[in-house]
């Protein structure tokens, strides 16, 4: 008989029971007129018979130990990456604990010294300070010691350059004031033509009061220049060019020489700067009355108004017997 | 000493499970193994593969129990299981059992021969008791089933092996209940024609 999938499909529901009541008498019905049917029933259920008869296996008998065992080895496996991962994971926290802790510190670190370079206070005579008027000049700081050449140097050498028109008036008003300055006995006028020298050695009070003194004759002058001579003839001298009075006065009663040598390097840059300057002088910030400074007969110290006034400014330290040694030069312009 | 067996159903059992008790797993892993064993061994054909899956399933189930909602009964949710494991570890498998069964021409001889003969004529019934006793004949039963496809091998080791209904059948293998009955027709008439061509 050739295989009818239908009939198949049929006969294979009815050995399993999976018909309902009236297919099944149907299907009986059917295999006993048609023995072709019959025929292929029997078939399919001999054929049936046969795997319905394979012998059931059993199970190994350990396979409930082997299911245990395979549970714990689950879990342990399950347990490793976990860790290994908890382990990398703490590291890698760890690792960046570490580079936040570092950059906290680091900013800390530059905030520090920003603070700092903001907040520390000026050291003594660094930077610029308004004065009254006179560039201010640095002070010696308290805290550290003047090298060894600055004591063995404490006098001051110089050489102060007067060109005038009026060279005779000149000379007069400076004789005199070198007579009434007190250095009488050290005045050593060098006559030569259109020329006067005077070799003028005394203490660095006499020598500036001399050169405060010297303000009136100020008005006749065309070109004034003072030249600072370094200790021991140690370097070029500073010069300082179109230097007034009041400059010369403040150089002069600095009380070391490399503090002279510092105030008149400051001038000479001052002055070349208002040189180029439009009017050709750089005005003070404060009215300057020369009458009165120079009057007192002391040269005006300047005012510092920087941020720090607490540290006490020690005592100048007494000069001793330094001797000043100031050249003045009268040459006539004509 | 008489020793008293206690029946308890599946649901309960599973219940007692997902509540946390290990013994009750145990039991139904001890009321399940044989079958499970026996069906996975019939659909890939090797015992150690068909205890490596059978205990992959029990894992399985005892990983899956809290997820287990009742929608259908633990039982076709077993096997469920059992059978999805199988079948990708045959497909997994299908080249190399392709290749072994190309190679291994399996004949009918002897009683076996006629026993076969027998089974397959038309006229008589034969009695499943003999076909029991014929160790060769099984094997050769088993061989068929194993040059069925796997589809068709499901159903009809789940019926005819396991026997279950249509309905459990489309349970475990989540197709319709026509599916299960062509796919059983169209493999009993394959298995037919295999051992008609091992008695040739």
């Amino acid at each position: 008989m050739k295989p009818n999938p239908n009939l198949d499909e049929l006969l294979g529901s009815f050995m399993d029971g999976e018909l309902s009541p009236r297919q099944r008498t149907e299907v009986q019905r059917m295999a006993a007129h048609d023995p072709q049917v019959a025929r292929r029933l029997q078939q399919l259920q001999n054929c049936r018979s046969l795997f319905c008869s394979l012998p059931a296996a059993k199970a190994p008998s350990d396979l409930l130990e082997q299911v245990k065992a395979s549970l714990e080895r689950n879990s342990l496996l399950q347990e490793q990456p976990l860790i290994g991962h908890r382990s990398v994971g703490a590291w890698h926290l760890a690792f960046r604990q570490f580079v936040s802790a570092a950059a906290v510190i680091a900013l800390l670190g530059v905030l520090g010294v920003v603070v700092y370079q903001i907040l520390a206070p000026v050291p003594h005579g660094v930077g610029p300070i308004a004065s009254d008027g006179l560039l201010s000049l640095p002070r010696p700081d308290p805290g550290i010691t003047p090298p060894a050449t600055m004591v063995a140097d404490a006098g001051f050498t110089g050489r102060l350059e007067l060109r005038t028109a009026r060279l005779t008036q000149v000379d007069t008003r400076v004789a005199r004031e070198i007579e009434n300055s007190g250095l009488s006995g050290r005045l050593e006028p060098d006559l030569v033509a259109n020329k006067r020298v005077y070799r003028i050695t005394g203490s660095r009070e006499g020598v500036n009061r001399l050169v405060a003194s010297l303000s009136g004759v100020w008005q006749y002058i065309d070109n004034a220049a003072l030249q600072v001579d370094r200790p021991g003839n140690s370097g070029v001298p500073v010069i300082v060019e179109s230097i007034t009075p009041e400059q010369a006065a403040g150089i002069v009663a600095q009380q070391s020489t490399n503090a002279s040598i510092e105030a008149a390097a400051g001038y000479a840059v001052m002055n070349r700067m208002a040189k180029n300057m439009p009017g050709g002088e750089i005005r003070p910030l404060v009215p300057y009355d020369p009458s009165t400074l120079l009057a007192s007969g002391s040269i005006p110290k300047p005012i510092e108004t920087g941020p720090d006034t607490s540290t006490p400014i020690p005592p100048a330290r007494p000069e001793g017997k330094a001797q000043v040694s100031l050249t003045i030069v009268l040459q006539s312009t004509n | 000493m008489k020793t008293v067996s206690i029946n308890i159903d599946d649901s309960v059992l599973v219940q007692q499970s997902q509540a946390g008790d290990t013994t009750a797993m145990e039991r139904l892993i001890l009321k399940y193994q044989h079958r499970i064993y026996n069906v996975i061994l019939k659909m890939c054909g090797n015992a150690d593969d068909a205890a490596e899956l059978a205990q992959e399933t029990f894992v399985k189930v005892i990983e899956s129990i809290e997820k287990f909602k009742g929608r259908s009964s633990f039982y076709t949710w077993l096997f469920r299981i059992a059978v999805n494991l199988t079948l990708n570890h045959c497909q997994r498998s299908a080249r190399t059992a392709t290749q072994s069964l190309d190679a291994e021409e399996i004949d009918a001889e002897g009683e076996t021969s006629q026993l076969l003969k027998d089974l397959l004529s038309d006229d008589r019934a034969v009695d499943p008791a003999l076909l029991a006793q014929s160790h060769e004949l099984c094997e050769l039963a088993k061989q068929s089933l194993l040059e069925l496809e796997e589809p068709q091998r499901a159903v009809v080791v789940l019926r005819d092996i396991e026997g279950m209904d249509y309905a459990q059948i489309a349970d475990v293998l989540n197709i319709e209940l026509g599916t299960v009955r062509s796919r059983l027709s169209r493999a009993r008439s394959n298995l037919r024609e295999t051992l008609e061509t091992m008695l040739k």
